[in-house]
């Protein structure tokens, strides 16, 4: 009863055209009452869902990336880009996925990546003739890739949440395979819609062009060294790094390029707040929305609905998978690990599939609940970022969703894709 | 009125010129953190807790003053797609649905502070109710920002005499 | 309405955990002994949030019961701190004696002002640190260490007046930051040191053994007010029954998780010279000892078994 006054609610504000944050806080407001629980409670959880260290990620990157864009450092990067993948149809969206993959990888943070990527490479990327819904629609979908190929912060919750005898090391050796694959799988995706969508071919400018675009962009190109080396040799903590990348971008536009005054630079900063501003309210609305939902224990109660539909394996593992992508567009990640890996991890073992391969199943599963709405937080960054509605964007988003659909089902049904390298470690 | 837009109008690029401040700042005290840890070998114990503080304050800042300028997610298709009078009758509503929870927030959020009054936030040594300070602020200012856009959207022409 | 619907009770541990267990028992003797007329509802691994964040919720009576560490009530009850002091406890049957005590009772009874009421402690064993780069022995080797703290004062405080560098982290980020290098090392219990997977990243484990401070299961004082007498001490009795179970179980899965660490090949060293250790908490225990009640308790538990 309070469970579907929560969801109906919830759709009807959304239908009539309520922001997603107030839709979020006006159902679960609702419920509050129905259920004579204090309120009060619902604002302390969206405080909670907004105050967390690794969320610091998103402005800072969106900052970054816009101080790049006004100081003409971005602008520089285009020309690289161009320069080396131009020649290829759709060439800059592969360079957003390899990017995505790579920057995912070294920052473990889906929200990061988007954030980051979005930032640099969405407003390239429409400067060369690119529809901005696709811009957003790879970034935020490729950047899925980054919490399967480590490090991955929610590989080590679902490790916690599994218990003993699931070793981190395993799991991280276990999603590099799936995370090449489906960055593979959109990289297909986001070159058939280019070939589609007619996308810009270039000429290679020769070598000399490329020589001269690549010096003047070192300094831009030198943020992703700090990045990636600064995180990898303990210099700063990933989410440190977006506050780095901040400073060192700050530092070379005013002292290197002179290209930008103080005005531009509180501009920037208060273009990046808005930003942060409509995601962080969805993300902290969206965490009193999740907690009214763990309460009712929604997850527990479609969980154990399993056991009684099918024993079927190939089944079972198909609607484990379909309810983990239902519930991953309700809730967030973490405390679906934590709720789910307890009731789904016994079934699938008792299939025979091994934990490692269970968590990276469900990395990538719950990894496609960030890109889709209602609550995406992933999908609403790149959204915000790229300047496009959600409901445009996710128009065209199907292409992009079927590679991850795709990569899933290789994941869950070709155990070898996961554990062929997990088995040459043990 | 038009005082009262004014005002308005004021108060929504205040909030967000000091949400950009407060981004400014957050960025300098995390730069901090990093080198004062690695270059000092001395860890400031309360930067952490600052920076997330100082991140609820402009996040709810800058959200109230989207409600001004009309920059939050929504899902427009279905009302748009509605016969006549109808897409603008269900976007009045939206506004009023918004200025209630605004209301909410202000009301539970100044209850949430003086709770929590005598909590405190540990390595910054202030109360915890500062880290929900802003929640009635913006609360208040979300009302008040979506009231304007309900009255705006009931009759145009009040808009149209505060701006000129 | 609120009273005919099951008690909502958030631990941060996850569902095989002792203190989830210790909980467990409890709701099973609640049930039987009300008849059914009180339920309870536990919900795992922070899938409600923090245990700062459902702290403040049990407090405003948005969960009724809510087991945690005493770390997070240490801003709220400074009577808390005294549990949580470096050194207090020379030993773990020191440890629990007290809590089953005098000095105990007054803790829980402390926390009523705040809209919380203390039912009973349970079990966190012993804290030590473990590190990245080589065992530690004496303070010197500690010296200069980067050492991941919890957001307490008190532990900031500690690891500042052994000479390393006290780094404020979430849980979350540990693992990453030991792997990485940004921390050195961090200080826990063996079986969060197992469970956390912190062992797979940081190999020397010394056992300083140098905070015991205990769990702690608390009920909304909003909804304690709202249960009649009869099961109110129904609720007493068997969160007080609760802890021997949780007790068993705890000393079980320390064993467990001490052997599972030792076999994956962790280096864990015993402190020659405690002292030398303990006698840098001076200035910590001026700092946090600061009311007379607080003086009263140290006393107190000091008279029941300290050595130091
Ligand atoms: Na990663
Ligand atoms: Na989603």
């Amino acid at each position: 009863m309070e469970l579907s006054v929560l969801l109906g609610v919830l759709v009807f504000l959304l239908i009539i055209g309520v922001p997603v944050a107030f839709s979020l806080l006006g159902a679960t407001l609702v419920t509050f009452f129905m259920m004579d629980m204090p309120a009060i409670a619902v604002f302390q959880r969206m405080a909670g869902g907004m105050s967390i260290f690794s969320l610091m990620a998103i402005p800072f990157f969106v900052f970054a990336g816009e101080l790049m864009h006004r100081s003409g450092i971005a602008e520089r990067l285009v020309r690289v880009a161009e320069a080396a993948f131009g020649r290829s149809r759709g060439g800059l969206g592969q360079v957003d996925v390899g990017a995505s993959m790579l920057f995912g990888a070294v920052s473990g943070s889906a929200i990061a990546s988007v954030s980051a990527m979005g930032s640099t490479l969405m407003p390239m990327m429409r400067e060369r003739g690119y529809d901005a819904d696709y811009a957003v629609n790879v970034t935020s979908t490729s950047a899925v890739c980054g919490l399967l190929i480590p490090p991955s912060h929610n590989m080590i919750i679902y490790a916690a949440a599994a218990g003993v005898g699931v070793s981190i090391g395993e799991l991280f050796v276990g999603g590099i395979v799936p995370g090449i694959l489906t960055g593979a799988t959109l990289m297909v995706a986001a070159w058939l819609v280019a070939v589609k969508r007619g996308y810009p071919k270039g000429e290679f400018p020769g070598w000399m062009a490329f020589l001269r675009a690549f010096i003047m962009a070192l300094p831009g190109l030198f943020t992703a060294i700090i990045i990636v080396g600064g995180v990898l040799g303990g210099l700063f903590t990933a989410t440190e790094s977006s506050a780095v990348a901040v400073l060192y971008t700050v530092a070379v536009a005013a002292l290197l390029y002179r290209s930008m005054g103080p005005r531009a630079f509180l501009d920037a900063a208060i273009q990046a707040v808005k930003t942060t501003a409509m995601v962080l309210l969805i993300i902290g609305s969206a965490s009193g929305f999740g907690w009214m939902l763990a309460l009712l224990e929604a997850p527990t109660q479609l969980a154990n609905l399993i056991t009684t539909v099918t024993d079927n394996p190939i089944l079972i593992l198909l609607i484990i998978n379909l309810i983990l992508l239902v519930l991953g567009t309700f809730m967030d990640m973490s405390p679906l690990i934590v709720i789910t890996t307890p009731i789904f991890l016994p079934i699938v073992v008792g299939l025979g599939m091994d934990p490692v391969q269970f968590g990276v199943i469900m990395m990538l599963n719950l990894g496609i609940g960030l890109v889709t709405p209602p609550v995406g937080s992933v999908l609403f960054v790149g959204a915000a970022i790229g300047k496009v509605k959600v409901e445009e964007t996710v128009k065209t988003i199907w292409p992009f969703y079927g590679a991850l659909f795709v990569a899933l089902m290789v994941v869950t049904y070709v155990p070898s894709v996961t554990m062929g390298l997990v088995n040459l470690m043990r | 009125m038009r005082v009262f837009a004014n005002l308005l109008s004021f108060a929504s690029r205040s909030l967000l010129m000091l949400g950009g401040i407060g981004l400014a700042v957050m960025t300098l005290i995390i730069g901090w953190q990093v080198f004062a840890r690695y270059v000092l070998n001395a860890s400031p114990s309360w930067s952490e807790q600052a920076s997330l503080v100082l991140m609820i304050w402009f996040v709810s800042f800058a959200a109230a003053a989207g409600v001004k300028e009309g920059f939050h997610i929504r899902i427009s298709a279905f009302a748009d797609s509605l016969p006549g009078r109808w897409p603008n009758r269900l976007q009045l509503v939206s506004h009023l649905i918004v200025a209630l929870v605004g209301a909410a927030m202000a009301f539970w959020g100044g209850e949430l502070i003086m709770r929590t009054w005598e909590h405190t936030i540990p390595t910054l040594g202030i109360s915890r109710g500062f880290a929900y300070l802003p929640l009635p602020i913006s609360g208040v200012l979300i009302a008040l920002f979506a009231l304007e856009n309900f009255l705006e959207q009931l009759n145009p022409a009040i808009a149209g005499d505060a701006e000129s | 309405g609120q009273a005919d619907r099951p008690l909502y009770s958030a631990d941060a541990h996850v569902a095989d955990y002792p203190t989830v267990q210790g909980v467990e028992a409890m709701a099973r003797m609640v049930e039987e002994r009300t008849g059914g007329r009180q339920r309870v509802k536990i919900f795992a691994g922070a899938q409600l949030g923090s245990e700062r964040d459902t702290l403040e919720l049990t407090v405003f009576g948005a969960l009724d019961l809510n087991r945690v560490n005493l770390a997070p009530l240490n801003s709220i009850a400074n009577e808390t701190i005294v549990p949580s002091l470096p050194f207090l406890f020379s030993s773990i049957d020191h440890m629990r004696a007290s809590l089953d005590g005098a000095p105990g009772q007054t803790i829980l009874d402390a926390l009523r002002p705040h809209g919380l009421v203390g039912l009973c402690f349970y079990d966190s064993g012993a804290r030590s640190f473990y590190n990245t780069r080589h065992p530690i022995n004496e303070p010197d080797d500690i010296r200069g260490m980067k050492i991941r703290v919890q957001n307490s004062d008190l532990y900031v405080g500690m690891v500042e007046a052994l000479g390393a560098n006290p780094t404020p982290m979430a849980l979350g980020e540990v693992y990453q930051g030991l792997v990485q290098g940004v921390i050195d090392g961090a200080e826990n219990n063996w079986p969060s040191y197992e469970s956390a997977r912190h062992f797979e990243a940081a190999q020397y484990y010394s056992l300083t053994r140098h905070v015991m401070a205990p769990e702690i299961l608390v009920m909304s004082k909003h909804r304690w007010d709202r249960l009649s007498g009869e099961d109110q001490a129904i609720f007493q009795q068997a969160a007080r029954d609760s802890v021997p179970v949780m007790r068993e179980l705890w000393d079980a899965r320390v064993a467990d998780s001490r052997e599972r660490v030792l076999a994956s090949g962790v280096e864990a060293n015993e402190i020659g010279d405690i002292a030398a250790f303990s006698n840098l908490m001076e200035g910590v225990w001026d700092r946090f000892v600061v009311t007379d009640v607080q003086r009263r308790l140290v006393e107190d538990i000091r008279n029941l078994g300290g050595a130091a």
